[in-house]
């Protein structure tokens, strides 16, 4: 019980509006890299920040554990240093610090103490040599003017450095073509581990490819209906998402 | 009521007997005081002080910070003053304690070619043919420009600053001369009466006049920056500074005013530049301290071809009010003028920023710009920003804009959730919402400076 991400009968909604989870229940054991999947708007992007702690969101009912440990009362930060990983999405771009910088202040704030140029460099280099990258994207400033590409490149060198318990990559796989798909997914796989697990939200089965999952969930209308091995991804691919609809309205 | 004075006409003439100054200088004295006593003070009915109150201000319940003569050797300088010192490797520098100038380096590089770093009063001596030409020229008792005209009080507190300012910079550059490395002058002020029974709640503060004036010649080349400094909370104390920037035909100079003050200040600016044909200027001000602070930054750009770079960075906290108005004057034609101001406000302070751009029918092929943004850290504090053209000429460039924004919650939240308390998830945003200010300071002591007097204020 202890060495898993555990969310437990989630229920959510966006600032005093609609409900948007309504009671996902999800567990992640360590070693593991599930995979969510789903139509547009069933809830997935909302679970992944709501785990992450984005206060623009409003727990109404329910639990999120990490290793039996609930992080319901933590801000961002404190998931943070507790070993939780989001990638973004739509990951922000800031001027004025650079991406060195900044995943030296951040390996800081997770550690609780200082991180010798010689530890960060090394940790730097290693991430940088399997995501196929240049120094040069170092001295850059944070996002700022990167790609689409870069930008996804550049959660997962994060998730490489920060080395987090558990990471949920929120549609880390959209937009990229397939060569970067390949690396961002290179990153992945280094990644896994009895110390890591990990939760893939895509709606392509496309990624799933290259990690392959040990579990895949299907997530409709803020729940998850059904779970199975990868072939229900396949399954997904083939059919679409109507025929999981209809075990949405069945759950009720 | 209260309504006896700590300044009077006596005050004037016995400011300008006691630094011996000559008869032209007093006349001026006494035609600005005379300006001062006809004025009201501005209040917020008047236009362009409309976001700015100073009713409370104690211009005149205060005593003016005369010279007493003291000279410090450079190890007795204010620790402060020290630091900076260590930090921003300059060339040469001032440094002013109170109304004395009390120390000053000048390498033999720069005196040799003719450069003068000196306080006014000693130019008055050495080069009275520059000051009596320069002095009060871009910045007098009746200097108003578009419908400021029309409200005179606007030059209630640059009369004052005239008729009754103690000390002073004087900065010549010579003709063809040049320099990169920056001459620095602290003026440090120690915003209290020292030396008097009473230190504490019921200490008084000081009202403390000062001037600057720099003349670059022709062809010339220098870069000068000047920090107003003082202990960290001061009772109320006044300061009241006027710089004048005179820059001949093909000048360039490069110029900084860093303030820093304490809580308690009360710190009114007004600097202009008068630029000839292909003069160029850049300029930054800085205001992170002081209580109440105004800060009026103007351009005339007299000759064609004229370059002015206006840049301004200001972050405030606690209760702090700070208010800027900049003038891009275009009087001759194919010149460039460019401002930029960012600022950000915490806790429940305000900024206030106000420019025109006004170009006069003579001023074709104008390329002006001007731009004001603004973050706001909490939801107690609040930015007013009035950008104005006013254009008389049809052949030009000309655009502003401004803005003002919290701090956009999923930015923060990015940061945070990489592990980063919110402080440090703010002050990298003040930063970001700053940088494209910062990265145009090329002087990289006084960028450094700026960003940790940033980093120390989000965390405050």
């Amino acid at each position: 019980m202890a060495n898993q991400l555990e969310i437990r009968n989630l229920h959510a909604r966006i600032e005093s509006g609609e409900e948007i989870l309504k009671g996902v229940n999800l567990v992640v054991p360590k070693g593991e890299i599930h995979a969510v999947m789903g139509p547009n708007g069933s809830g997935k992007s909302t679970l992944a920040k709501i785990v992450a702690g984005d206060p623009s969101y409003e727990v109404t009912a329910g639990e999120i554990l990490v290793d039996g440990q609930s992080v319901m009362e933590m801000e961002a930060d404190e998931r943070a240093r507790h070993g939780l990983f989001l990638a973004f999405q739509y990951p922000v771009e800031v001027p004025g610090v650079t991406n060195a910088n900044f995943l030296r202040l951040a390996l800081q704030a997770k550690l609780g103490q200082d991180v010798s140029v010689m530890e960060f460099y090394g940790k730097l280099q290693k991430a940088l040599q399997i995501l196929e990258w240049d120094e040069s994207i170092l001295t850059r400033y944070l996002n700022d003017g990167f790609s689409g590409g870069e930008k996804k490149r550049n959660e997962i060198l994060q998730l490489m450095v920060l080395e987090p318990t558990y990471a949920i990559l929120d549609e880390t796989d959209s937009g990229l073509d397939i060569d970067a798909l390949k690396v961002v997914s290179k990153g992945v796989n280094a990644m896994r581990g009895p110390g890591f697990g990990a939760v893939l939200i895509t709606h392509y089965q496309r990624l799933l490819n290259y990690i392959t999952p040990d579990v895949v969930h299907v997530m409709v209308e803020g729940k998850i209906v059904t779970s199975g091995g990868p072939e229900l991804a396949l399954k997904l691919e083939e059919q679409g998402y109507e025929w999981v609809k209809g075990l949405a309205v069945a759950a009720g | 009521m209260e309504l006896t004075s700590t300044l009077s006409r006596d005050l004037v003439l016995q400011v300008s007997s006691t630094l011996n100054e000559p008869d032209w200088l007093r006349a001026k004295r006494l035609l600005a005081w005379e300006t001062f006593t006809k004025l009201p003070y501005p209040t917020p009915r008047t236009e362009e002080w409309k976001y700015t109150d100073i009713t409370e201000v104690p211009f005149e319940e205060l005593a003016l910070e005369l010279p007493v003569g003291q000279s410090l050797t450079r190890e007795a300088l204010p620790a402060e003053v020290k630091l900076r010192l260590e930090q921003a490797q300059l060339s040469g520098f001032a440094v002013f304690v109170g109304a004395d100038l009390v120390y000053a380096e000048l390498p033999e590089e720069l005196s040799k070619q003719g450069v003068v770093l000196t306080s006014l009063h000693e130019a008055l001596r050495t080069h009275p043919e520059q000051v009596e030409a320069n002095l009060f020229k871009a910045v007098n008792w009746n200097d108003l420009v578009g419908a400021q005209a029309s409200r005179r009080e606007n030059s209630k507190i640059p009369a004052l600053n005239a008729a009754l300012f103690t000390h002073g910079v004087f900065l010549y550059i010579p003709k063809n001369v040049e320099f990169s490395k920056p001459i620095g002058v602290f003026k440090y002020l120690e915003g209290q009466v020292s030396g008097v029974a009473g230190r504490g709640s019921d200490a008084l503060g000081k009202l403390s006049s000062s001037r600057t004036l720099i003349v670059g010649d022709v062809n010339s080349q220098g870069v000068y920056i000047e920090e107003y400094i003082s202990p960290a909370k001061v009772p109320a104390s006044v300061n009241t500074s006027s710089t004048e920037l005179i820059l001949a035909q093909g000048a360039k100079l490069r110029h900084a005013h860093i303030q820093t003050l304490g809580e308690g200040f009360y710190h009114f600016h007004r600097q202009r530049a008068h630029l000839d044909r292909d003069a160029a200027l850049n300029d930054l001000v800085v205001d992170m301290g002081g209580s109440i602070v105004r800060a009026e930054v103007q351009s005339e750009m007299l000759g064609a071809g004229s370059y002015s770079e206006m840049l301004g960075l200001y972050f405030t906290s606690g209760t702090q009010h700070v208010d800027h108005y900049t003038l891009q004057h275009h009087v001759a034609d194919h010149a460039y003028s460019d401002v930029l101001y960012k600022g950000a406000a915490k806790d429940g302070s305000r900024t206030v920023y106000a420019g025109l751009i006004k170009l006069e029918p003579g001023a074709q092929k104008t390329d002006a710009y001007q731009t004001n943004r603004n973050l706001l850290l909490s939801p107690e504090a609040r930015s007013d920003s009035v950008p104005q053209l006013e254009i008389a000429a049809n052949d030009v460039k000309c655009s502003h804009g401004s803005s003002t924004a919290p701090v956009d919650p999923m930015e923060l939240f990015y940061l945070m959730s990489r592990g980063l308390p919110q402080h440090v998830g703010q002050q990298i945003l003040v930063k970001a919402h700053l940088t494209d200010v910062l990265t145009r300071i090329p002087i990289e002591p006084l960028r450094e400076h700026i960003e940790h007097i940033i980093e120390e204020k989000v965390r405050l």
